[in-house]
């Protein structure tokens, strides 16, 4: 502010201006800012700090500092570890269904020639990631009930022993899985067919008329061309899953055992059932971890993508 | 001939699939108009008598607070949201200043972070300040975390407004804030609309911040169901009704403005 160009006849005012506009910008940009940097990056680091220490969230006044300590006991505590293994596990299959499924599907919509009648079906059919995760939960405990849900009695029907869906730890992360892939395929589906529209027809008509057969056409037409769509679908719902509470929350509470303990649901119950909120944060950190490193690899894809 | 019989084995396959994705909603509609006999009827019973409409009455006689609570939740974290949001996207977009891709790769990346990194040290700030179980919590902490998603959904639409129109409004006189109020966001709406529809969405869906951040007074219409499910007794029949309720803005959302969907929930990076 101490430059002699503002003292010269005719600049100041020109100066001004580009202070108030300046003003103006910034006001549009900080506030924004700001309020995600007391919401996220100010309580992130505090997570980090309270993990170094041994705290009851009844008594935080009498924390004490213990190093990695807790960061030790969670790489050696066996319900944690199941955490990580089931979060991986669910994560990949569910992702793996809902592509092979999601690309299935996306073809039978490709082929529908009336727009309209495509256009109904396809909004009815991607309800399901649009509803409340905690009611998908509940409308499937309801139908997998043991005692009064359908599934149990259509199989009985058909001579099939009933299945304690969420009561039988080989079955229950299973269930899980494919409750959380029949929500989320329409919307692998739906990217799938964002790309596949974007093939112009001549590629189909000249793989014809090659003879090429359908793993032809879906290895060298059809998957160049949603590629990127689905490398953005698997990004972020890898990033979901690592989130994922509210399925296991009102089905199995992550149960039987630690069948279905997820590592979101881990860490919230060490904080919030347990209490123990320096435990439960050293949870919470590697989770912040892991979705780091998963950002810091697809933000800079996306960025690309959407500026295209 | 060929053609038109495989039109119909593609319309046949669509409509199984759409099956596959509904009925199992459906059969929750049908349990919300049974008696309890009815639900726990081994063979089922098929066909509810619609006109039977106890479970939502018993329903909202004593829970009408905790709709409303939502209801409150969730319009005011989707207006404070675009509040902050819009200028943001319009400025990363419209302004050239240094580090602005920096900026949003960070807005972005927020959006990203597990919200359960930041469920102890918000419980224990708003429990400092005499804020637990309020709804100004809420929609501050709802509009926050939905903050990243808006800014850059948003930023795609106004990236949408051509250049020349923006530098016509400023070199006409117009102020920065002008050209955002009168300009800008009339032209972008159908795309501010659909940002808002999903802030709302999303913060309607809630359940894991709610849960701690809420004990009585404030508590949410999700975790008001969540609570039906108890280790021992499953309230079916407010179960069937609340979540007909709960569901309700979510379906008809997305009938109204399926079109937009891709773009929303991909951020912006993949446009129909």
């Amino acid at each position: 502010m101490t430059d002699i160009s503002g003292t010269l006849a005719g600049s100041l005012p020109q100066r001004q201006r580009v202070d108030t506009e300046r003003t103006a910008k910034l006001l549009f940009i900080v506030p924004a800012v700001i309020y995600l940097f007391c919401l996220s990056i100010i309580p992130f680091v505090y997570s980090v700090y309270l993990s170094l220490f041994q705290a009851k969230l009844t008594r935080l006044d009498r924390k004490f500092y213990v190093g990695l300590e807790n960061y030790k006991d969670l790489l050696t505590d066996p319900t944690f570890l199941k955490s990580i293994q089931n979060t991986a596990f669910l994560t990949l299959s569910s992702i793996g269904i809902e592509l092979i499924l999601g690309f299935t599907f996306a073809k039978v919509f490709l082929s529908i020639r009336d727009m309209r009648a495509g256009q109904v079906l396809r909004s009815v059919a991607i309800l399901p990631m649009m509803i409340t995760p905690i009611c998908v939960g509940l409308i499937f405990g309801y139908i997998l009930n043991p005692t009064l849900g359908i599934a149990n009695y259509l199989l009985s029907q058909v001579g099939v022993d009933p299945v304690t869906w969420f009561g039988d730890p080989a079955v229950a992360l299973p269930t899980v899985i494919a409750i959380n892939a029949w929500q989320w395929t329409p919307f692998m589906m739906l990217l799938m067919l964002a790309g596949l529209v974007s093939i112009p027809p001549s590629l189909y008509e000249a793989a014809e008329l090659e003879n090429a057969k359908w793993y032809h056409v879906a290895r060298w037409i059809e998957l160049p061309a949603i590629r990127d769509v689905i490398l953005v679908g698997v990004i972020l719902r890898v990033i979901d899953n690592l989130k994922l509470f509210d399925l296991v929350y009102v089905t199995t509470r992550g149960g039987p055992g630690d069948s279905t303990e997820l590592i979101t649901y881990f860490a919230y119950r060490q904080s919030f059932s347990f209490f123990q909120v320096g435990y439960g944060s050293a949870a919470a950190v590697i989770i912040l971890l892991i979705s780091i490193i998963v950002t810091t690899i697809s933000v800079n894809y996306l960025r690309r993508l959407q500026n295209d | 001939m060929t053609r038109r019989r495989s039109q119909y084995i593609a319309l046949f396959a669509a409509a199984f699939i759409v099956l596959f994705f509904t009925l199992p909603i459906l059969w929750m509609v049908m349990a919300s108009f049974k008696t309890i006999n009815d639900i726990y009827a081994i063979p089922p019973v098929w066909l509810p008598d619609f006109s039977y409409l106890e479970n939502y009455v018993l329903l909202l006689t004593e829970n009408w607070q905790f709709l409303r609570n939502s209801i409150i939740v969730t319009l005011g974290a989707t207006v404070l949201c675009m509040c902050f949001a819009l200028p943001a996207a319009f400025a990363l977009v419209n302004f050239g200043f240094r580090g602005r891709h920096l900026l949003a790769d960070w807005i972005l990346s927020t959006r990203m972070m597990p919200p359960i990194a930041a469920a102890v040290p918000l419980f224990i700030v708003f429990n400092t300040v005499g804020m637990l179980d309020t709804l100004p919590t809420l929609i501050i902490v709802y509009a926050g975390f939905n903050l990243p998603f808006a800014i850059w959904v948003a930023m795609s639409f106004f990236r949408n407004i051509p250049k020349e129109i923006i530098e016509a409004a400023r070199v006409e006189g117009c102020s920065w804030f002008q050209t955002f109020w009168i300009v800008a966001l009339p032209l972008a709406r159908s795309g501010i609309a659909t940002v808002a529809t999903f802030v709302f969405i999303f913060a309607w869906n809630e359940l894991l911040l709610a849960l701690f951040l809420t004990t009585r007074e404030a508590k949410t219409f999700p975790v008001v169901i969540s609570a039906f499910s108890t280790v021992t007794k499953t309230y079916w029949e407010l179960i069937s009704a609340a979540t007909v309720i709960q569901i309700l803005p979510p379906v008809i959302f997305t009938l109204l403005m399926q079109r937009h969907i891709v773009s929303g929930l991909t951020m912006g990076a993949v446009k129909h």
